[in-house]
């Protein structure tokens, strides 16, 4: 009987005490903040896309004036990693580690992605929208990694298949820059066009630290491309449009949606990036969606415009974390990695200023679909009073998922 | 004149000059004798600047001028040139450009009549003058060396071993060259040399150096004369006693 | 096909013939390899930017005055650092550089931003002259130009110039040169000066074709290193004809051979020169005693 008491007694007091259940403290969440993190290349080779990061961050701070995410505000920590994979590692070790982030939002580059999934995969690290199409983080799934960004072997099969169905032109050569981001999309327009029973008329490697591309355009022109697909680094379409300029090599380009930032393109081209034609993973700068006018308010209010302009890569930051903040909506005040990934789960046809973006279980590629544009030209007046030429992309298709 | 005062130089914690004192003569050809590792090159080192925050302690004054502790550059432009033991010729430049180096520091057309005045007292080097110095023997070598430091117009000019690894009969031609600069154009010199026969030949004065001291100063006759000289850097045995002994080993006076 | 591959190798040596010579005089007369060449160029492009974007300047105004930051940045540099390195030895002095390299990257980045801009120049890479199948552009005439008369220029100066041989001097025996009353470390402020005006023109000429951002000399300056060494590292003729020959040799293995494997064959000339030729394929290299 006595014995019968303490037993009793003492598994009260150990439910009560689990009852009280102090849940453990999750990394990165406390009651009223959330810690997010993100590398971005502000120095380096590919810095142009390091605005996007910069986007991330213009983005939070419109959403912590508007009162943060279920009350809680999101302190952004954004670190610059130069395109650099061992700079990513040192990146992520010390956000984990030292300042104990939730998860990582967006994130440049591949091969710096790459270096850091095994990380991520180990300590079930929530991770939403690295800013690369490459197939490696939804393929296979992976539990708290979520792509957003129609990944490049599907854009490059949409594209393929514009240039043979709706330009008609049949010779198409692939310029692609020899890593995972250039191969992805050389995959996918080998497949398309094989679909067709066709194939590539020339495949031609650039390598990054390529600065004279003269013999890469003369493999093209001898193979007597009409149109050419570009994955390749921004600098190296500037100097592959130039030196085809030069040879007298007009075909019609085609490039990644990494590239289509028409308004930066058309200039660092010297104007001959008008005409390209490019896929697209969001809204137009020029668009009058209500959320894509509430961002721009909000590039206008926090931005710096010394660094950054309205173009693409910025919003697309914006665009890329959409979801995961819809995630962390929709996980409630108990925010957990278990409760973020089960809300991820329920997105489906998820609508930002991107495509729309389903999850699943067993489902990470979130985007699967692409439009059309094509780079014309503006007339407009710069402050000191020049006309001068600007670019700026033209619709030219709705979304095109793959099929 | 350049006067010397009580300078000690130390190469990290060895003393090399430990008070050295001199005080050359204007026009005069000055020599320092003395055996290996005396501390005659480290002297002349020290004059030009060539040791890093040297001389420890003393002083080196040219006319009323205090020169010591400054860049070498500063002191050769004061009309200080020193041929440095084992030439130093720059070996890439050609004999033309290897003089017109040591003109580097004067322009105008007596440069053109000093480069003239070279080539006649080495006729040898006019011949070579589109050759590379490297490739000249080391007696051309010498002589581009003094030639090139004539090329300064210097004051004081300072050779370190002359004779050095040279035939005894250049090691003549030489020295002969220096006796007529001397007299030609009053140049003041200081001359290093453990060659005494040679250098007593055409010095005026003389100081004897051993362990970084001076031992022994007097006018060239005097040193030549004098019996400590004439055994030990001379190489002339003192007689032999009439009987046939050899006498007790000589000890150095100075000791 | 072969003709043109030529002539865009020649377009191309002549950058990196500029680079090779702005590495060699530095390497002629201190022996030290400058890895902050490219950047100093880099940064003298940005100069050379703003001058003409934000100040307005004309072309020969801005191009001047560029050049003369240039000169005194490379003066600076080598008065403010590399002088004061206590008790130098090469390898410290060329981490220096190594130092200064991202000191100078790190400025730009910060000054002007990495994105990519675009050069303004007056001459167009686009106004293109045909001899036959070949394809020449304004661009690549005037880069040929002004590398084959800075080259003269400079062969002038080390030749017949008293500033220039006493360069020579100074590097051949530094002892020597100050019993000379050479200022030695003036005439290491004037080789910087002078190799950071020649690396300055290669960036005028580089960053039309490419895009002006703080990794526009990266790979010239690789290259122009290794067309130094295939020259021999103290030829200026060997650096230039080093320069020529590397952009020849990469765009002829590029159009035949491989593409893929064309930015490496620079480093594959390198190691095969080094192995067979070590003083390089035009020097005649005196041996120096040491």
């Amino acid at each position: 009987m006595r014995k019968g008491l303490i037993l009793a007694l003492s598994l009260a007091l150990t439910l009560a005490l689990a009852g009280v259940g102090v849940a453990a403290p999750v990394r990165g969440v406390s009651d009223t903040t959330i810690k997010i993190g993100q590398w971005g290349p502000q120095t380096g080779p590919a810095a142009l896309w390091g605005s996007v990061a910069r986007g991330t961050g213009c983005y939070f701070e419109l959403l912590n004036a508007e009162g943060g995410v279920n009350g809680r505000k999101i302190e952004y920590f954004l670190r610059d990693d130069g395109y650099q994979p061992n700079r990513t590692k040192a990146v992520v070790k010390e956000l984990l580690e030292n300042v104990g982030v939730f998860g990582f939002a967006s994130g440049v580059g591949t091969s710096p992605g790459m270096a850091v999934m095994p990380d991520m995969i180990a300590n079930e690290v929530p991770w939403v929208g690295t800013a690369t199409g490459s197939t490696h983080w939804a393929f296979p799934p992976k539990k708290t990694i979520f792509a957003v960004y129609p990944n490049y072997p599907d854009e490059a099969a949409i594209l393929t298949n514009y240039i043979l169905f709706t330009l008609k032109k049949e010779k198409i050569a692939f310029i692609y820059q020899n890593d995972d981001y250039g191969k992805g999309g050389l995959d996918g327009a080998q497949a398309e066009i094989k679909a067709h029973g066709k194939s590539l008329v020339a495949e031609i490697p650039v390598e990054v630290t390529d600065t004279d591309l003269a013999s890469h355009v003369m493999k093209l022109k001898q193979a007597g491309a009409e149109a050419v697909i570009m994955w390749v680094l921004p600098k190296h379409a500037a100097i592959l449009l130039g030196t085809s300029a030069k040879l007298g090599f007009k075909p019609q380009w085609v490039a990644c949606s990494t590239l289509s930032d028409a308004p930066l393109m058309h200039k660092i081209t010297k104007g001959l990036w008008n005409g390209v034609i490019f896929g697209n993973f969001a809204e137009l700068p020029d668009s009058t969606s209500p959320l894509m006018v509430k961002y721009k308010a909000a590039f206008d209010k926090f931005a710096d415009k010394k660094s950054d302009h309205w173009g693409v890569f910025f919003y697309a930051g914006f665009g890329f974390v959409e979801p995961m903040v819809e995630g962390i909506k929709r996980a409630g005040k108990d925010l957990t990695v278990d409760s973020f990934v089960k809300a991820m789960e329920t997105l489906k046809d998820f609508k930002g200023i991107m495509g729309r973006v389903t999850y699943a279980p067993g489902e990470r590629q979130g985007m699967r679909e692409v439009f059309i544009g094509r780079c014309g030209e503006a007339e407009v007046t710069t402050p000191d009073g020049k006309q001068e030429k600007m670019g700026q992309a033209v619709r030219l298709s709705d979304w095109i998922a793959v099929k | 004149m350049l006067e010397v005062r009580n300078i000690e130089t130390l190469y990290g914690l060895v003393m090399a000059l430990r008070g050295v004192s001199l005080q050359l003569a204007e026009g005069r050809i000055t020599a320092v004798l003395g055996a290996n590792g005396a501390g005659k090159s480290t002297l002349i080192k020290t004059i030009m600047g060539l040791i890093e925050d040297q001389p420890d302690k003393g002083a080196i004054w040219l006319d009323d001028k205090r020169i010591d502790h400054r860049d070498t550059e500063e002191i050769v432009r004061l009309g200080l040139a020193f041929v440095p033991e084992g030439r130093q010729v720059f070996a890439e430049l050609t004999v033309q450009e290897n003089l017109a180096m040591g003109a580097y520091t004067r322009r105008g057309a007596a440069v053109r009549a000093d480069l003239e005045r070279v080539y006649g007292l080495f006729p040898r080097l006019l011949e070579r003058q589109r050759q590379l110095a490297g490739t000249l023997s080391g007696g051309e070598q010498q002589m581009l060396a003094i030639g090139r430091a004539l090329m300064m117009r210097p004051r004081i000019l300072f050779l370190d071993e002359p004779s050095l690894g040279l035939s005894p009969l250049l090691v003549r031609e030489i020295f002969a060259t220096i006796a007529r600069v001397n007299a030609e154009d009053q140049t003041t010199i200081l001359l290093v040399e453990q060659n005494a026969n040679m250098a007593l030949s055409v010095c005026h004065q003389g100081y004897v150096m051993e362990n970084g001291r001076f031992v022994l100063a007097g006018s060239a006759a005097e040193l030549a004369n004098d019996p400590d000289v004439r055994e030990f850097y001379l190489g002339i045995q003192s007689e032999v006693s009439v009987k046939g002994y050899q006498r007790y080993k000589r000890k150095k006076r100075w000791r | 096909m072969f003709f043109q591959l030529i002539v865009s190798g020649i377009a191309i040596g002549a950058t990196y013939a500029l680079m090779a010579l702005a590495m060699v005089i530095i390497y002629k007369t201190s022996e030290v390899l400058n890895f902050a060449q490219g950047d100093m160029a880099m940064l003298s492009a940005f100069v050379a930017f703003t001058l003409l974007t934000e100040n307005n300047l004309g072309f020969p105004a801005a191009f001047a005055g560029a050049l003369a930051f240039a000169f005194a940045l490379g003066a600076f540099l080598e008065f403010a650092f590399l002088r004061r390195a206590k008790e130098p030895n090469v390898l410290g002095l060329i981490i220096i550089t190594l130092g200064l390299e991202m000191i100078l990257y790190g400025l730009a980045s910060w000054k002007w931003g990495s994105d990519q801009k675009d050069f303004p120049f007056p001459v167009s890479d686009f106004d293109t002259h045909e001899l036959g199948t070949v394809v020449v552009s304004d661009l690549n005439l005037v880069t040929l130009a002004v590398a084959l008369s800075l080259m003269l220029l400079l062969f002038v100066f080390f030749r017949y110039t008293k500033a220039g041989v006493a360069m020579k001097a100074t590097q051949q025996n530094e002892v020597a040169a100050r019993l000379m009353g050479i200022r030695v470390n003036r005439i290491l402020m004037l080789t910087w000066g002078i190799s950071s005006v020649v690396g300055a023109a290669a960036a005028f000429m580089i960053a039309p074709v490419d895009t002006l951002d703080p990794n526009l000399m990266w790979t010239p300056q690789l290259k122009g290193f290794s067309a130094a060494v295939l020259g021999g590292m103290t030829s200026l003729v060997g650096a230039v004809g080093g320069g020529f020959l590397l952009g020849i040799i990469e765009n002829l293995f590029g159009g035949y051979v491989s593409v893929e494997f064309k930015s490496v064959v620079a480093f594959a000339v390198i190691v095969v020169v080094l192995c067979l030729r070590p003083s390089g394929l035009f020097a005649r290299h005196y041996v120096r005693k040491v």
